[in-house]
């Protein structure tokens, strides 16, 4: 006759129920847990661990009382998803895995699954429905974890990208009105556009007469890489400034000329400080030695 | 005043032509006769294309800048393109398929104190 007591009651009441009934426990629990996840690696302090059980329990319980049934673009179940999402960024900031953060949710889950066992006054039914309540929210929390876990990542992975291209493709001004532009890897099209944006402000702002590109370190070319060295070269004429290719290694000639590459209007020299000394020409600047014993 | 530009002496046979939003580059030849003239009794050698003011080169103005300098070639004058600006640069050097046949220089004190680059 028990089990019929709760027929008439929706699953939030009875997860409501459930969680008052055991809520020391359950925090208990969690608080544990959480020291043993989260403390021992540094991440959080204990007083860290028990405000965010605490909020967590008052945003759960505010989430239930809300309605009969759980309304998922409600603010209330939308500021318990927010909760999460801050809590295990948090974590991320402080060099914890995603891994750890899960099984923190996952045993979250587990904890409210098991006070079920304890009630013997749930028919089959209303155990099934608090089953499928939990594993929903819970599930809806770990995926939120997962794409906060995917974004940061992502910023991080563009934030290395974005350093590497500036990094290798530094242009420097090696004397007055000489731009320099070592180029290390390969050239595609997005590289090409970024290097093009950056020296072309360079020579305006720098006002630049010859510009040095130094391919030594270009691995490989083929058509479309040769392709995209003639535009620079001709973008860098277009701007008023000479463009000398110079670190043209023989692998790289024999790959030019078997592409039928026509470098007529292109100046090169064999390595970078030929490559400066005919800028100077450029310039009209001499060079000498300075006999230092007179 | 020529329709559709300016253009002013500066000074030792140089010339500026600064064109103004009623060029028209897809009708070259309403320009042609009255720029040779000017060209002419100016008795310029150098004709200096300001592009400060023009955002973009699409292919007809691409085609007019390269009738111009065919006309400058005629007359013994020689055509310098002079502050173009990055973008416009980026754009053109993107899109040509040929070197262009005119010069270029930063600007018009680089272009009057000779310092000037041939692309083709």
């Amino acid at each position: 006759m028990t089990k019929k007591k709760n027929d008439n009651k929706s699953t939030n009441k009875i997860l409501i129920e459930l969680f008052m009934t055991q809520v020391g426990s359950i925090t208990n629990v969690i608080d544990e847990q959480g020291e043993k996840i989260f403390v021992k690696d540094n991440l959080l302090s204990s007083d860290e661990i028990k405000d965010y059980s605490l909020e967590f329990m008052e945003l759960l319980v505010t989430v239930l009382h809300a309605g009969d049934v759980i309304d998922r673009r409600g603010v209330e179940y939308k500021a318990l998803r927010r909760f999460f999402t801050e809590f295990s960024n948090q974590i991320q900031v402080r060099g914890g895995s995603l891994e750890e953060f899960i099984r923190y949710i996952q045993f979250l889950q587990k904890v409210f699954l098991e006070g079920l066992e304890h009630d013997a006054n749930l028919t089959f039914n209303e155990s099934r429905e608090v089953l499928l309540l939990v594993a929903g929210i819970f599930n809806d929390i770990s995926l939120d974890v997962f794409n906060v876990y995917l974004e940061e990542k992502e910023r991080t992975i563009q934030a290395q990208q974005d350093e590497i291209k500036q990094t290798s493709t530094p242009i420097t001004e090696i004397w007055d009105g000489v731009l320099t532009l070592p180029i290390i890897g390969t050239l595609d099209s997005s590289r090409t556009v970024s290097v093009m944006e950056n020296l072309l402000s360079r020579i305006e702002q720098d006002r630049a007469r010859v510009v040095v590109m130094d391919i030594t370190g270009v691995v490989a070319i083929d058509s479309q890489v040769s392709h995209h060295l003639i535009q620079m070269m001709r973008a860098i004429g277009l701007m008023g400034a000479k463009a000398i290719l110079t670190g043209i290694r023989p692998d790289i000639a024999r790959a030019l000329t078997s592409l039928n590459i026509d470098l007529d209007d292109v100046m090169t020299r064999s390595t970078l400080s030929e490559g400066l000394k005919e800028a100077f020409i450029y310039l009209g600047i001499e060079t000498c030695r300075v006999d230092k014993k007179a | 005043m020529l329709r559709g530009m300016h253009l002013t002496a500066i000074g030792d046979g140089n010339m500026l032509l600064e064109p103004t939003d009623g060029l028209d580059p897809s009708s070259p030849d309403e320009y042609i006769a009255e720029l040779t003239e000017v060209l002419q009794s100016e008795g310029a050698h150098t004709l200096m294309y300001d592009l400060k003011q023009v955002p973009l080169i699409d292919q007809v103005y691409y085609t007019w800048l390269v009738y111009l300098n065919n006309l400058c070639r005629l007359t013994n004058v020689e055509l310098i393109i002079v502050n173009i600006r990055t973008t416009v640069a980026f754009s053109l050097a993107m899109s040509l398929k040929q070197p262009p046949p005119f010069k270029c220089s930063l600007d018009v004190d680089r272009a009057r104190q000779g310092i000037t680059i041939t692309l083709k």
